[in-house]
């Protein structure tokens, strides 16, 4: 029983850790990935036209956004299903 | 009287900081009041921080809105041959956009603090804060879409 706890309370910090890489990840894209876009969209796609960049940087802000909440209700989805296989096993 | 008389900068950059400046401080009430929330919630069920960090993530989108106008602005304010006609447009595109940030990240944080308490009792309530937040944040959207029409209005005409 307490040998159970011990793995679980291993597992957990692991997978806290995962999750606060992954936090910072996307912090940082959410700070890069739209400047970088807006420079690199001004300078090599759009010819120097500065509205067509800003656009492109708002919509990598939002698909930073969308991946974000994708990633955490797959988080969800992982986390509430592997608890069932656990006890499974143990029957 | 000219029509690009020396001092028209001051209302572009005037422009530049309203944008950055009042998009923050929304963002910066809307991560305040959603991470208040957000610490009541983690002494209950820790395993939903995770998703219940979404209205801080648009939070920053919408300082994101305000950093973007600011970056577009100030590169289109001269020195010289700068209508006092562009500097009254960027001024009221960096205030559309400020001021509309504002507005939205007052929203996201009273929002995101009242639907992350709830979603601790009811996990159905996720849905309806996603769909309530996007619609919170359209507003700081509209207010960049208003900024850079009126952008390209002041550098279109070219007068001295």
């Amino acid at each position: 029983m307490s040998e159970q706890v011990a793995v679980n309370k291993v597992a957990a910090d692991a997978a806290s850790t995962a999750q606060l890489v992954k936090l910072l990840l996307f912090s940082l894209s959410l700070g890069i990935v739209p400047i970088a876009s807006y420079f690199g969209s001004l300078e090599y796609v759009w010819n120097g036209n500065a509205t067509y960049a800003a656009l492109t940087a708002v919509v990598g802000a939002n698909i930073v956004l969308v991946g974000y909440i994708i990633s955490s209700v797959l988080d969800d989805k992982r986390e509430t299903s592997s608890p069932t296989k656990e006890t499974k096993k143990t029957q | 009287m000219s029509i690009c008389p020396p001092y028209a900068p001051f209302f572009g950059f005037a422009g530049v900081a309203s944008a950055m400046v009042l998009s923050t401080v929304g963002a910066a009430f809307g991560t305040a009041k959603a991470g208040i929330g957000i610490a009541g919630l983690g002494t209950f069920k820790p395993e939903l921080i995770m998703k219940s960090l979404i209205p801080v993530v648009m939070s920053g989108i919408i300082a994101v809105y305000g950093l973007v106008v600011s970056v577009l602005i100030s590169g289109s304010v001269l020195p010289d041959h700068y209508s006092l006609f562009a500097g009254f447009t960027h001024l009221g595109a960096g205030l559309a956009c400020g001021c509309t940030g504002l507005a939205a990240g007052y929203a996201i944080g009273l929002v995101g603090d009242s639907c992350v308490r709830a979603y601790v009792q009811e996990q159905k309530v996720f849905v309806g804060m996603v769909l309530i937040l996007i619609f919170a944040e359209v507003l700081g959207l509209y207010g960049l879409i208003v900024a850079l029409i009126m952008n390209t209005k002041a550098i279109s005409v070219d007068v001295c």
